[in-house]
C-alpha cells in the first residue's frame, strides 16, 4: 500500500501532502522534516529507495525522484513494488507536465487543488487507480470542464504567468 | 480554471511565500484563519465562490502544518451542494482534512450514498474516491452493497468501476464481513475476465487484500491470473494507453504476480506449467536498455517474476537462472537495480540453498558495503550477514569491523551486534573468535551490549586452552592508555582469572599485571571498579611466591575503597582486605571460577527466533536451522559437520521385532515424568545451597557473586563451595553435561532423568489428524514429523533436532512396523552435531487395515545417561484414506448393497465429546473421510464416504453418523465397506477420534485405549447387541 504521497521542494517546503492512513498534523510535520533531512543528505546518483522504518514503522520505504527543485516521494510498505512506484511517480510527473506544459514548482504551488485532483485520479486509498497518463488526463479534463460551467465570470479567470516571475 | 482563477487564494499563497521566516508566516496564517473564521460565522453573506476559496485556503494552511480546528462543517456542506465545482472541492478537501474518526463524517453518509447510487457518473467518482480514502466502518456498513453493485455493473464506465473496486477494498479493510457473503470468490473470478486494463489493476489490488486473508477461498482466481499474465507477456490486446515505454502495463503484471505469491503454493500441474512458462519468458527477455524509465519498468516486472519463482520454489534450472540474474544485478552500476539485486539475493538465501553460488559474488557484495549510498550499504550488510558461514566468516567479519569505523551512527549498534553474532556462530577457531570480539569492543565499545562480552568470558572460561591466549590479549588491550570501559571490564575479568597463566612471559608478572589493573581503577564506574577489585585480589592470590610489596600495594588499594559510597565496592574492598590477611586460606576461596553450564548464547537467542516447530518448516526456518548447526560449540570443539545427510537406506520392517501393542511405547513414555521427582535430589545439597542465589542471565550471576556470599569465617568453605557460587543451571541434567565436578552426583542419579516437555500421547493425537508437527521433545532433542500420503503409500520425514550445544551421541532410531504396514527408513546418524537437525525419511506402505501403528524406537545418550523412548508413529488407517466423491444415488445404492454385518457394522457410541455438527464434519475431513452434505434428510445426521487404499486395492467405505440433538454425548455410528476387517477398523478409528477429549488427553486416552482393548477382545460380542 502507498502510505503517503508527498511533494516537497529542495528546501523542505511541502507542496503537496497526502496521507492515506490517518496521521495527525504534528506527526505529518515531523514526518516531512525527517523525510527532508534524509533526502537532502543524499546526493544525485544514489538509488531511489530509502528504508523508512524509523519514520513509518517496519518494512516501509521511501521511493523518491528528484526533479529540478522538487522531490516527489511515495512512502510504501512491502506490498508494493519499488520500481513500480518509481514508474508511477514518472506517470504522475508526466501527467503534470502535460497539464501545465513544462511543469515547474510554481505551477504546483498555485494550483495545488488541481494537483490534488490529478493525484486522486492516480492513487486512491493507497492503491493505484490509473497508470495511463492519457486516461488520467481525460478524467481530469472532464472534471475541469464541469468545474468551469457557471464560472465564466472573466474577472475570476487569470493566468498564473503573472506569478511565475515572482519570488521563488 | 478553478484555482488559478481564485485571486484571493493566489494572493494568500504569494503572501505566505514572501514571508521571510516561520514567525512571519505564522502571523500571516493566523490573520487569514481569523478572517476565515469571521466570514464563516456570518455564513449568510457568503457566496459559493467565497466558500470554495476559503476551503481551499484551509487546505493550504493545513498542508503548511497548522492544525485547523474549524471549517470542517463548511467543507462538508460543499459536498451536498448541487453544482459539480462545489461538490468536487468539498470531496477533495474533506478527504484531506478529515479522517474516519471524525464523528460528523457520518452526517454526510446519506449525501455520499445518494451520489453513489445517483445517475451522475462524475458525482459517483467523487463519492467513491472520498470513501475509498477515508471511509470508516459506518460507511462500510451502509454503502458496501451499492459499491459492489457498481463494481459488478456492466453498464458503468471503467473509471467508475475501478474506483468502486478500490472503494470496496477500503470498505473490506474496515469491515471484513462485507465480503463474507456467498459468491464473492465467483464475483472476483468473474471480474478477472475484464478486458479493460485500468479496471483490472484496481480489481487486482482488491484481490491481493482478499487473498492475503483467505487464500483458500480464492483458488478459482489462480487460473485467471495466469491467463492475464499470459495475455500481458504476449502483448495481446493491450491498448497503447496501457503500454508504458513499450511494456504492456508493468503495474498489472507486477500486481498479478504479487497476488499469486499470496497463495501458499500452486499445485495444479497444468496451471503451474503455464505460469512457469510465462516466468521463464520474462526472465529471458528482459535486457538492460538505455532509457531509464523503460529499464525501471521492465525490471519491476523482472524482480516480481524473481520473487514469484522463489515463492513457487520452482524447478532447479529456473532457480539457477534467477541466481545468475541476481548475480548480474549485484554487480551493475545502476544503483536501483543493484539495491534490489542485493535485497532479493538476501531473500533468495532464505528460500533456497544457494550459499555456494552466491559466494562467487562476495567480492562485489563487500564492495557494495563501501558504496557511498547508505541504502545500498544496508542491503549489502544484510546480505553479508545472511550468507556468512564458517568458510567466509573471517573475511566477512573483518570487513564488518573495518566498516564499523566509518559507518553512520544509526547503523553501528546493529553492525556491532551482527559482527558479534557472526563471529560466535561461525568462528573457525576460538582464538579467532576472542580476537574478533575484543577488536569489536575496542572499535565500537559504545555499541557493544553486555551480552557480547559476557559471552566472551563464558567461552574463555569453558575452554582451558584458550585462557592464556585470552589473558595475553586482555593484558595488551588494558595496557593501552585510552580504553573503552567495556574493554576494561572484560580485560580486567580475564586478567583476574587467568593472568597467572602468563606469569613467565615478559611484562606479565603478577606485579606488572596488578599495575595495569590498578591504573584503570580510579577512572571507571563503580560496576567496573568492583570487577577490577576482584581481579586485584585474584592476582594477589596467584602471586607465587607471595610478594610483600605486591601485598602492600594491594591492601592499600583495598583500603582506598573501604569507605566507598558504593556498597558493592565497599563490601568487596572490606572482604578482600580481611581475606588477604588470611594468606593461604584465600587460595581456596579465590580459586578459578568453574566452568559455566552450557547455555544457549543470549546473542544467538537474539539472532534466531527459535520456536520449536520443526516440521512446519518454512524454507526460511530450515535455512536458519542449517545456519545454527554451524554454530560455535563451546563445550566441545568439534569442527562443524557439513555432511549431516549421509543416509543409507535399509530395510527396517523385516528385521525388527515389533512390540505387540503400541500402547507399550506410550506407557513407557508416560512413565518418564514420574522420575522427575528424583532428579530434584540428584544434585544434592550443593544445589539447594546454590539455589539461594538468584541468577540472571549469563554473567549477571557471576558478577554478583564474585564477592563471596558466605562470610569468610565460615569453616566449610572448600573447593565444592565454589560450585555453590555458581548459579544453578535451569535444567539439572544440563549441569551434568558440563560441570565436571558434579559428575559424581550424576552417576548416582537414576538413568532416566530426561522427560518430554509435553505428553507424548498428546503429540501423537495431534499428528493423527495432521500431517506435520512435533512427535517428541525433551530438553535435548526434538523430533518433528512431516508426512505426505498418497493412496496406500506414504513418506514421513523425521526431523531429529539437537537443541543442545554439545553433540548428541549414541543416537539410535529404528522404525518397527506391525504386520500390516511396511516401512523402509534411512539410518539415523549416530551423532547429531550441536544445534543441528537431521532428516530421516521413512517410506510407508499399507497392506491392510489395522489400528496398530509403526513405532519409532529412539535412544540417545546425554553424557553417560541413556535416554530411551518408544514413540508411536502416526501411520494410522486414516492416512491411507482418500475422500471419495460419491453422488447421492451411488451412495444409496452402495449402502443398500452392503446389507449387514460384517460388511456393515453399527454401534452406539457413548461418551462422545460434545461438539457441533460442523466441527464433527471438520474432524471427518481431517481424517480424510469426505462428508456428503445434504444427502441425509435429517440435519442431525452426517453421511460420508472415503476410499481406503492398501496394497493395490481400494475399498470404498461409507459412514453414517446419527446424532441426538438432545444428548450430544452419544451417537449411532454405522460404517460399511466390502471388506469386513476394514469396516471394523474404520469404525474403531472413528470411535476413538470421537470419544477422545483433547484437554484431558491423559485420562481419556486410557479410556479410549481400554475401549479399544475391549473391542479387540470381543469384537463380535460388542457388535452383537447393536445391530
Amino acid at each position: 500500500m502507498i502510505l503517503a504521497a508527498l511533494i516537497m521542494n529542495t528546501q523542505g517546503k511541502p507542496r503537496i501532502t497526502k496521507f492515506y492512513d490517518h496521521v495527525s498534523v504534528e506527526r505529518q510535520q515531523e514526518i516531512l522534516r525527517v523525510v527532508y533531512s534524509v533526502l537532502s543528505s543524499r546526493s544525485g546518483n544514489l538509488c531511489s529507495f530509502v528504508e523508512a522504518d524509523d519514520i513509518f514503522g517496519p518494512d516501509t520505504k521511501l521511493v523518491y525522484k528528484h526533479f529540478a527543485t522538487l522531490y516527489f516521494v511515495f512512502v510504501i510498505d512491502s506490498a508494493e513494488s519499488e520500481l513500480g512506484i518509481l514508474d508511477l511517480i514518472q506517470v504522475f510527473v508526466e501527467t503534470l507536465d502535460r497539464c501545465f506544459k513544462n511543469v515547474c514548482e510554481l505551477d504546483i504551488v498555485y494550483n495545488f487543488g488541481k494537483v490534488h485532483t490529478i493525484l486522486d485520479e492516480i492513487v486512491m486509498g493507497g492503491q493505484v487507480v490509473e497508470t495511463s497518463s492519457a486516461e488520467v488526463m481525460k478524467a481530469v479534463q472532464d472534471i475541469w470542464k464541469l468545474e468551469r460551467v457557471g464560472e465564466l465570470n472573466p474577472a475570476n479567470i487569470r493566468g498564473i504567468g503573472h506569478y511565475k516571475n515572482s519570488r521563488s | 480554471m478553478a484555482l488559478s482563477g481564485m485571486r484571493g487564494l493566489s494572493v494568500f499563497i504569494s503572501d505566505v511565500r514572501n514571508c521571510q521566516n516561520k514567525e512571519q508566516e505564522r502571523v500571516r496564517v493566523d490573520k487569514e484563519l481569523a478572517n476565515i473564521r469571521t466570514r464563516f460565522k456570518n455564513e449568510r453573506g457568503l457566496s459559493v465562490y467565497e466558500k470554495k476559496k476559503y476551503v481551499w485556503k484551509i487546505l493550504y494552511i493545513y498542508m503548511l502544518g497548522y492544525d485547523v480546528d474549524f471549517g470542517h462543517m463548511e467543507t462538508m456542506a460543499l459536498i451536498s451542494a448541487p453544482k459539480y465545482a462545489e461538490k468536487q472541492v468539498g470531496y477533495i478537501v474533506t478527504s484531506c482534512l478529515l479522517n474516519e474518526n471524525h464523528n460528523f463524517l457520518q452526517l454526510v453518509i446519506n449525501t455520499v450514498r445518494n451520489d453513489i447510487v445517483g445517475r451522475n457518473e462524475t458525482f459517483r467518482c467523487l463519492a467513491l474516491t472520498m470513501v475509498g480514502n477515508i471511509g470508516g466502518r459506518e460507511f462500510s456498513e451502509s454503502l458496501a452493497p451499492d459499491v459492489q453493485k457498481l463494481l459488478m455493473s456492466s453498464s458503468c464506465r471503467p473509471i467508475v468501476r475501478k474506483k468502486a473496486a478500490l472503494c470496496m477494498l477500503r470498505l473490506y479493510r474496515k469491515n471484513p464481513d462485507v465480503v463474507n457473503t456467498d459468491g464473492w470468490p465467483e464475483c472476483m473470478a468473474h471480474l478477472l475476465n475484464e478486458r479493460d486494463l485500468g479496471v483490472l489493476i484496481a480489481v487486482m489490488s482488491l484481490l491481493v487484500a482478499l487473498v492475503a486473508n483467505t487464500p483458500e477461498a480464492y483458488w478459482n482466481c489462480v487460473p485467471k491470473c495466469v491467463q492475464i499474465l499470459e495475455r500481458l507477456t504476449r502483448g495481446q490486446d493491450v491498448p497503447q494507453d496501457y503500454t508504458y515505454y513499450g511494456i504492456p502495463s508493468p503495474w498489472l503484471q507486477v500486481k498479478t504476480m504479487r497476488v499469486l505469491q499470496y497463495f501458499p503454493s500452486i499445485e495444479d500441474p497444468s496451471i503451474r506449467k503455464s505460469l512457469l512458462n510465462v516466468l521463464q519468458t520474462i526472465l529471458l527477455r528482459t535486457d538492460v536498455v538505455k532509457n531509464i524509465n523503460k529499464n525501471n519498468a521492465s525490471h519491476a516486472v523482472l524482480f516480481e517474476a524473481l520473487s514469484l519463482v522463489m515463492h513457487l520454489d520452482a524447478e532447479k534450472d529456473l532457480m539457477s537462472q534467477c541466481i545468475v540474474l541476481l548475480g548480474k544485478f549485484v554487480c551493475v552500476r545502476e544503483p536501483n537495480i543493484r539495491y534490489l539485486g542485493l535485497e532479493n539475493m538476501t531473500r533468495m538465501l532464505l528460500v533456497a540453498d544457494v550459499v555456494d553460488t552466491i559466494r562467487k559474488y562476495q567480492a562485489q557484495i563487500i564492495a557494495s558495503l563501501k558504496d557511498p549510498d547508505n541504502s545500498i550499504r544496508r542491503r549489502s550488510l544484510d546480505l553479508l550477514y545472511a550468507m556468512c558461514d564458517v568458510s567466509n566468516a573471517k573475511n566477512i567479519v573483518e570487513e564488518l569491523l573495518q566498516y564499523l569505523t566509518t559507518a553512520d551512527f544509526g547503523i553501528r549498534e546493529e553492525l556491532a551486534l551482527k559482527a558479534a553474532i557472526l563471529s560466535e556462530k561461525f568462528a573457525p577457531d576460538l582464538s579467532w573468535y576472542v580476537d574478533a570480539v575484543l577488536r569489536l569492543i575496542d572499535k565500537a565499545g559504545d555499541f557493544v551490549s553486555d551480552d557480547i562480552w559476557y559471552r566472551v568470558v563464558q567461552v574463555v572460561t569453558n575452554n582451558d586452552d584458550l585462557q592464556a591466549y585470552a589473558a595475553e590479549k586482555a593484558r595488551n588491550y588494558l595496557d593501552k592508555p585510552a580504553v573503552h570501559e567495556t574493554m576494561v571490564k572484560v580485560s580486567g575479568y580475564l586478567l583476574g582469572e587467568y593472568s597467572h597463566l602468563l606469569a613467565r612471559r615478559p611484562g606479565c608478572s603478577s606485579k606488572e599485571i596488578f599495575h595495569i589493573i590498578k591504573e584503570k581503577i580510579s577512572a571507571v564506574t563503580t560496576v567496573t571498579k568492583a570487577i577490577l577489585l576482584s581481579a586485584c585480589v585474584k592476582v594477589l592470590m596467584h602471586c607465587q611466591p607471595p610478594n610483600q610489596e605486591l601485598f602492600e600495594q594491594a591492601t592499600a588499594t583495598f583500603r582506598r575503597y573501604e569507605n566507598s559510597v558504593d556498597a558493592e565496592v565497599q563490601q568487596r574492598a572490606v572482604e578482600f582486605l580481611a581475606l588477604s590477611r588470611n594468606g593461604l586460606a584465600m587460595v581456596d576461596i579465590m580459586a578459578e571460577m568453574p566452568k559455566f553450564p552450557e547455555r544457549q548464547s543470549a546473542l544467538l537467542k537474539k539472532a534466531v527466533d527459535t520456536d520449536g516447530d520443526a516440521p512446519e518448516v518454512s524454507a526460511t526456518k530450515l535455512r536458519l536451522q542449517q545456519q545454527n548447526s554451524m554454530a560455535l560449540v563451546v563445550a566441545d570443539r568439534r569442527p562443524p559437520n557439513g555432511d549431516l545427510h549421509l543416509l543409507s537406506v535399509t530395510e527396517a520392517g523385516a528385521s525388527n521385532q515389533y512390540p505387540k501393542h503400541a500402547a507399550v511405547a506410550e506407557s513407557q513414555a508416560s512413565e518418564v515424568p514420574h522420575s522427575s521427582q528424583s532428579q530434584v535430589h540428584s544434585n544434592g545439597a550443593t544445589q539447594q545451597h546454590a539455589s539461594g542465589t538468584p541468577h540472571g542471565d549469563l554473567l549477571g550471576d557471576l558478577i554478583g557473586t564474585l564477592a563471596i556470599d558466605a562470610p569468610p569465617a565460615e569453616p566449610t568453605t572448600g573447593p565444592s563451595d565454589s560450585q555453590a557460587l555458581e548459579a544453578p543451571p535451569k535444567s539439572p541434567a544440563i549441569s551434568a553435561a558440563s560441570a565436571d565436578s558434579l559428575a559424581l552426583v550424576v552417576l548416582d542419579a537414576a538413568p532416566t532423568q530426561v522427560q518430554p516437555l509435553k505428553s507424548v500421547s498428546e503429540w501423537f493425537r495431534e499428528l493423527s489428524v495432521k500431517d506435520s508437527g512435533v512427535l517428541y521433545e525433551d530438553p535435548y532433542v526434538q523430533i518433528g514429523l512431516k508426512a505426505e500420503w498418497r493412496n496406500a503409500q506414504g513418506r514421513m520425514v523425521l526431523f531429529f533436532g539437537n537443541k543442545f550445544t554439545a553433540p548428541l551421541r549414541n543416537v539410535r532410531g529404528s522404525v518397527l512396523s506391525p504386520p500390516h504396514i511396511r516401512t523402509r527408513s534411512a539410518v539415523v546418524p549416530e551423532t547429531i552435531p550441536p544445534r543441528a537437525q537431521v532428516q530421516v525419511p521413512v517410506d510407508v506402505a499399507c497392506i491392510g487395515a489395522s489400528r496398530e501403528t509403526a513405532v519409532l524406537d529412539f535412544s540417545y545418550n546425554v553424557e553417560y545417561t541413556p535416554v530411551k523412548v518408544q514413540l508411536k508413529l502416526p501411520t494410522l488407517l486414516n492416512k491411507f484414506l482418500q475422500i471419495a466423491p460419491v453422488s447421492a444415488n451411488e451412495f444409496v445404492a452402495w449402502w443398500r448393497a452392503l446389507g449387514g454385518p460384517p460388511s456393515k457394522i453399527q454401534e452406539v457410541v457413548r461418551g462422545v465429546r460434545p461438539m457441533p455438527l460442523t466441527d464433527m464434519a471438520d474432524l471427518f475431513i481431517r481424517l480424510h473421510v469426505g462428508v456428503l452434505p445434504g444427502l441425509d434428510p435429517n440435519v442431525n445426521n452426517i453421511v460420508a464416504a472415503t476410499t481406503f487404499y492398501s496394497g493395490t486395492a481400494a475399498t470404498l467405505c461409507l459412514v453414517r453418523v446419527e446424532t441426538d440433538p438432545l444428548d450430544r454425548t452419544q451417537m449411532r455410528l454405522t460404517v460399511a465397506s466390502e471388506v469386513p476387517n476394514t469396516t471394523y477398523e474404520l469404525k474403531e478409528l472413528m470411535k476413538e477420534q470421537l470419544v477422545d477429549i483433547p484437554s484431558l488427553a491423559q485420562p481419556s486416552r486410557t479410556s479410549a485405549s481400554s475401549l479399544a482393548a475391549m473391542g479387540l477382545t470381543a469384537p463380535a460380542a460388542a457388535l452383537a447387541g447393536l445391530i
